[in-house]
């Protein structure tokens, strides 16, 4: 983390700091004045609250539910997303239609899909299955134009070479074709997020997505904000690990 | 001369445009290379030498007549690994060392990496130095080299080189040339290289073709009979820039509009 924050300029981190402070001043005052009514507390409320020792063994034990659900469904929908994509590269004749498949399972809304998720894999599986589609869908798409993508001199190269499709999809498409499947991985993390929170409203025992909804017919106004920050804190956690790895993958491999 | 290591037989080369039309990159284009021959094909830029280059490396397929390498198919020799080619733009793999691209031809022909070959063809080049850069911390030329290097790894039956030191500066492609002299003087093996530097072609070839504008075709043929190695010497005969004037003579004319036959 030091070792990432090293590497931003100067220049970059002061608007930020201001930005940052902007918003949070700007989110007080709103509370403050009830310009938004009774929903929107004051920072120092949510703040307050998320000090207090009984909201950090809740919200703990949510983001530790979540998390798992979405790295798990990250890992699954990624690495299936990966094949998928190098069987498409292997198989040009599977590739179209493979494509037409991912289309179709993202056209189907992930919220639609949750309650048939529910009476198939569980209540305890959904999120991580509808986190595992919501990634798999990014990923799958970056790395199908990422294999697709790889210059031409270098395909020419393989193919005076006498290399075959196997051998060029290996040594060169994937690992020409990495900076942009991290790329896809980058927006796969806050995805997975997404789609564990989501799953999680349908009747999962635990985690922030159950939080939210418990909160929000309660009228519990500071746990529902420390909530809903929670799991922006865990998106943006994953992205900037992801961020990083990307960093060294271009490095690397360009 | 018995079988011709390399033959193109009446080769025509038409690109489809749009519906109905296509542009015809070769017309009737002929072309025999001997066993351990260094053919240079010297053009303008956009007259199809290029093509006929991919159509030897069996990157593309001729419209109408044929293209043979030993008798048989290009793919076929792709197939057996016997081809190395190297093209203008290096394409090394970025994330691998100099080393580790001369080891290519090996590892995608599911060979064992034949270390000692892979050190020598690295000294051949003068990159012992360097084997463990990455291309990124190559000089352009240096890059270039081991490109050169990879296309030799396998002791292949016939050398392509397309323009391979197109890119570099004049000083840095001129020392390239002599050095490829140098390599080729040491490796003897069948060569055609596309090329619209006269001062390459007559450097490093024992015959030249020159092809008229688009479409291509055989215009003239020249041999260069300067004796091997040939050093910087050869460069201040005055005989080498006779060849070369009138070479240049020969390419100036077909590249004035009206002079190729295009519009037939």
């Amino acid at each position: 983390m030091s070792a990432l924050l090293a590497r931003v300029p100067r220049r970059t981190v002061l608007p930020a700091v201001a930005g940052i402070v902007l918003l949070v001043v700007a989110a007080d005052a709103i509370g403050r004045l009830g310009l938004a009514g009774a929903a929107w507390p004051t920072v120092t409320d949510v703040v307050d609250y998320l000090t207090s020792p009984t909201a950090q063994t809740l919200l703990g034990r949510a983001l530790a539910a979540t998390g798992t659900a979405a790295a798990i469904g990250f890992v699954a929908g990624g690495l299936g997303a990966l094949a998928l994509a190098l069987l498409g590269a292997l198989l040009p004749a599977a590739g179209p239609g493979l494509d037409r498949l991912a289309a179709v399972v993202h056209a189907v809304p992930l919220i639609a899909l949750a309650p048939l998720l529910v009476t198939t894999v569980g209540r305890e599986g959904t999120s991580t299955v509808i986190a595992a589609l919501a990634a798999g869908f990014a990923v799958f798409v970056a790395a199908t134009s990422a294999l697709a993508s790889t210059a031409r001199a270098g395909r020419d190269v393989f193919a005076v070479l006498g290399a075959s499709r196997l051998s060029t999809v290996l040594r060169l498409q994937l690992p020409a074709g990495l900076p942009t499947i991290v790329d896809g991985l980058t927006l796969a993390a806050p995805a997975a997020v997404l789609g564990a929170v989501i799953g999680e409203w349908f009747g999962a025992r635990r985690g922030l997505g159950v939080l939210l909804v418990s909160a929000m017919q309660n009228v519990q106004i500071p746990l529902l904000w420390s909530a809903a920050l929670s799991a922006a804190a865990l998106s943006l956690a994953a992205y900037v690990l992801l961020v990083a790895l990307r960093g060294w993958v271009t490095r690397r491999f360009t | 001369m018995s079988q011709p290591a390399i033959a193109l037989q009446s080769v025509v080369k038409e690109f489809p445009l749009r519906r109905g039309t296509a542009v015809r990159a070769l017309d009737r284009f002929d072309l025999q290379i001997a066993d351990g021959e260094f053919v240079a094909v010297l053009g303008p830029s956009g007259c199809g030498k290029s093509t006929v280059l991919r159509l030897v490396a069996g990157l593309d397929t001729p419209s109408e007549g044929t293209v043979t390498i030993e008798g048989a198919r290009p793919a076929d020799l792709v197939r057996g690994h016997r081809l190395g080619v190297a093209f203008q733009e290096h394409a090394l793999l970025p994330w691998a060392s100099a080393r580790a691209n001369v080891e290519l031809p090996w590892k995608v022909a599911g060979r064992p990496v034949d270390t000692a070959r892979v050190d020598e063809l690295l000294e051949l080049v003068g990159l012992t130095g360097f084997a463990d850069a990455r291309p990124r911390q190559l000089s352009g030329g240096m890059r270039q080299r081991v490109a050169i290097a990879r296309a030799l790894a396998l002791t292949p039956d016939v050398l392509l080189l397309d323009e391979p030191f197109g890119a570099l500066d004049a000083v840095t492609r001129r020392r390239m040339n002599l050095e490829l002299a140098r390599i080729w003087a040491e490796e003897r093996i069948t060569t055609l290289l596309v090329t619209h530097d006269v001062d390459e072609a007559v450097l490093l070839a024992d015959r030249v073709v020159v092809m008229t504008g688009r479409p291509g075709r055989v215009r003239h043929t020249e041999s260069i009979d300067f004796p091997r190695p040939r050093r910087t010497e050869v460069t201040r005969d005055p005989a080498f820039h006779e060849i070369v004037d009138r070479l240049t003579r020969l390419l100036d004319e077909s590249d004035e509009p009206g002079h190729s036959d295009a519009a037939a």
